[in-house]
């Protein structure tokens, strides 16, 4: 008895692993390997032209927070990759939270439409997903210049006599985060209101809870999947976003992501840029370990 | 935190409900309603889907506003006070637990808004799950309960604030018969030893008849009768109340005379027999009566006073059997005999049976 069910533990853990193998395959050749080559790089020296040059080197890390003097190599600390960092995960933090203050109430508003309406507004809201990113970040350009929209209709109506400067301000990178990834709140959020059972907010309101105690100690807590999912959604790419704080921000508001490019580009320096995305992965990485934890932990206490 | 403070009154509240209206759009839901629910009695909403009863739960609740009419509690009017004003609370159809909250953290929820203090609410709680034989519950999370059990916490829950008035909105439903019936039980106990005034909303005519203390059966938005359990079943306002509340036959007939709520009618099968009348019924003319199946006797066929009737089928029940019959102008008849150890008489299908109703069980009903 035990021997025939061993034999079959046997060949459905043989037939688990034969079908799960493409998807190993995939996840080794276009995850596990790039990444290695990326870590790899990050211990070389940069070539004269781009490239790397095989050679162990700790110097991309140390440059991460230290100035080699150029005449007598002294390490200096350097707080400008430092002020990149922060920049970029107020940022991402900023982001996310905006992204929920205004996702959650949206989405609310289309999880208690008629059911046949919801389907509409999910299509509109994936409609800014039809064009593409860069030509949406320079809509927002044309929106928020100084002779944009806001201005010159500002100005029209006698309200401000000089354009405000939004444009290539950290107001213009916020903005252009928050639009972009606003969608990615919404939807995991729709999802987990879709399926909640209104009949809960009756109860609450029953037992004598206010419109806000119904909000913060029923909806919010039955939601908490979906803005945890969109939270995640929304911050990932905010963390290593490269085109919004580029054509936003003016070059002059440099976040990881165009730290990266900078030294795969002009600066060739693919060390630091190797460097850099390893940072850049252990700080997303550390940052979605704390959320699991404190949603798993509230969803035990 | 709230501006009202429950209850912690001895006495569960009186309810006046005045010429209640509801409409949604071109369809009225609610249609006149007025009913006076006394202090803790277990009083029942009862009729068929559609019937209102659910509407006018949700009005005392405070989910609806009537659109005509008024809503008393104790003599206050409240139809216009949101839910969470209300010293009422609801046991809803679905229970609607709160699914990421503990056990103790959804009977202490009401208590919770109310603003008690945490001693307050742990000693209550405890207290609920005494009264709903769950003492160690409290921490389980509640989607781990089994329907019965999560009946109980949804009992205990509305029950922890004191309210004056609790609502049950059809709360057995979900249930399989064997719980259904404990539970029955169970209702009419918490009621009694809690005091509060009870309101129940069934379309289950035998929930309704073993639990309360008084009925109003409804139909079409309109109250068609209010009255204890034996009042309803027994003298039945008309003919939808007499369908719908037990297994009924109707007979046609005329009436001759009347006096003191005993009317004669000559029935349009044969006999001719005494029954029962409300003041309301003309003093003569044609008639409809009405005669439960447990009433009627069976005889021999052909003896006076009987009607002959052929069986069609004979069902079994184990404490009684029912003998369906039709008579020789096309009226079914159900004849309720208890069963008693024996040998069973010579009845079987086909086969001619006498029917004999005897005086003052039939009830005239009103046209």
């Amino acid at each position: 008895m035990s021997e025939i069910a061993t034999a079959q533990d046997e060949q459905d853990a043989r037939r688990h692993l034969l079908l799960s193998s493409p998807a190993i395959v995939i996840m080794i050749l276009l995850g596990f390997i790039p990444l290695m080559i990326v870590v790899a790089y990050s211990f070389m020296a940069p070539g004269d032209y781009g490239g790397v040059v095989p050679k162990f080197s700790f110097e991309a890390y140390v440059s991460l927070i230290f100035q080699r003097d150029m005449f007598d190599d002294t390490l200096t600390f350097s707080s400008s990759y430092l002020e990149i960092y922060i920049r970029t995960a107020v940022f991402g933090v900023a982001t996310t939270i905006f992204c929920v203050l205004i996702g959650f109430p949206t989405a609310y508003f289309m999880a208690t439409r008629p059911a046949k309406q919801r389907n509409l507004w999910v299509l509109l809201l994936t409609i800014p997903f039809w064009s593409n990113l860069l030509v949406r970040t320079i809509a927002v350009m044309f929106i928020i210049r100084d002779e944009g929209l806001i201005n010159t209709v500002l100005m029209h109506l006698g309200l401000i006599d000089r354009p405000i400067t939004l444009l290539y301000t950290n107001f213009a990178i916020l903005l252009g985060l928050v639009y972009s990834f606003l969608p990615f709140m919404v939807l995991p959020i729709y999802a987990s209101l879709e399926k909640f059972d209104f009949r809960l907010v009756e109860a609450g309101f029953d037992l004598y809870a206010s419109r806000f105690k119904v909000l913060t100690q029923i909806i919010i807590p039955l939601a908490k999947p979906g803005i945890v999912t969109g939270s995640i959604l929304v911050f990932v790419p905010a963390f290593g976003a490269y085109v919004t704080p580029l054509l936003l921000g003016g070059g002059s508001h440099l976040m990881i992501g165009d730290l990266i490019a900078l030294q795969f580009g002009s600066s060739r320096n693919w060390p630091l840029g190797s460097a850099f995305s390893i940072v850049l992965m252990v700080f997303v990485l550390l940052a979605l370990l704390f959320q699991i934890r404190r949603s798993g932990q509230v969803k035990h206490g | 935190m709230s501006s009202i403070t429950p209850l912690r009154a001895a006495k569960g509240g009186a309810v006046s409900i005045l010429s209640v209206l509801k409409d949604f759009g071109n369809f009225r839901a609610v249609d006149d309603v007025s009913i006076e629910i006394r202090p803790n009695e277990f009083f029942t909403l009862l009729g068929p889907s559609g019937c209102g009863k659910t509407t006018l739960l949700r009005m005392l609740a405070g989910f609806e506003a009537p659109s005509d009419g008024k809503i008393l509690l104790d003599g206050t009017d409240i139809s216009m006070l949101p839910p969470n004003k209300r010293p009422i609370n609801t046991v809803f159809q679905n229970y609607a637990l709160f699914p990421h909250m503990t056990v103790a953290e959804n009977i202490g929820f009401g208590l919770k808004m109310l603003g008690k203090s945490a001693a307050e609410i742990s000693s209550s709680v405890e207290e609920m799950l005494r009264l709903v034989r769950l003492e160690n519950a409290g921490n389980r999370s509640v989607t781990q309960l089994s329907g019965g059990q999560q009946q109980r916490i949804a009992l205990a829950r509305a029950l922890a604030p004191k309210p004056k008035l609790l609502l049950l909105d059809e709360p057995l439903s979900a249930l399989d018969l064997k719980l259904r019936k404990s539970m029955q039980i169970e209702l009419k106990r918490l009621q009694q030893e809690t005091e509060i005034t009870f309101i129940f909303v069934t379309h289950d005519q035998e929930e309704a008849l073993t639990m309360s203390d008084r009925i109003a059966v409804l139909n079409g938005g309109k109250v068609l009768q209010i009255g204890s359990a034996p009042d309803i079943y027994e003298h039945p306002a008309d003919r939808f109340v007499a369908g719908f509340i037990g297994e009924t036959n109707f007979l046609e007939g005329d009436l001759m005379s009347s006096a003191d709520g005993v009317g004669t009618v000559a029935l349009r099968c044969g006999p001719v027999v005494e029954a029962l009348t409300a003041k309301s019924v003309a003093s003569s003319g044609a008639v409809t009566i009405v005669v439960r199946p447990e009433h009627l006797e069976l005889v021999a066929p052909g003896s006076p006073q009987a009607v002959d009737a052929t069986v069609e089928q004979i069902v079994y029940f184990g404490t009684d059997t029912h003998v369906h019959a039709r008579l020789s102008d096309g009226t079914a008849l159900t004849i309720r005999q208890q069963n008693r150890p024996g040998p069973k008489e010579g009845i079987a299908v086909g086969r001619t049976i006498g029917v004999t109703i005897p005086p003052r069980v039939a009830q005239i009903l009103k046209d």
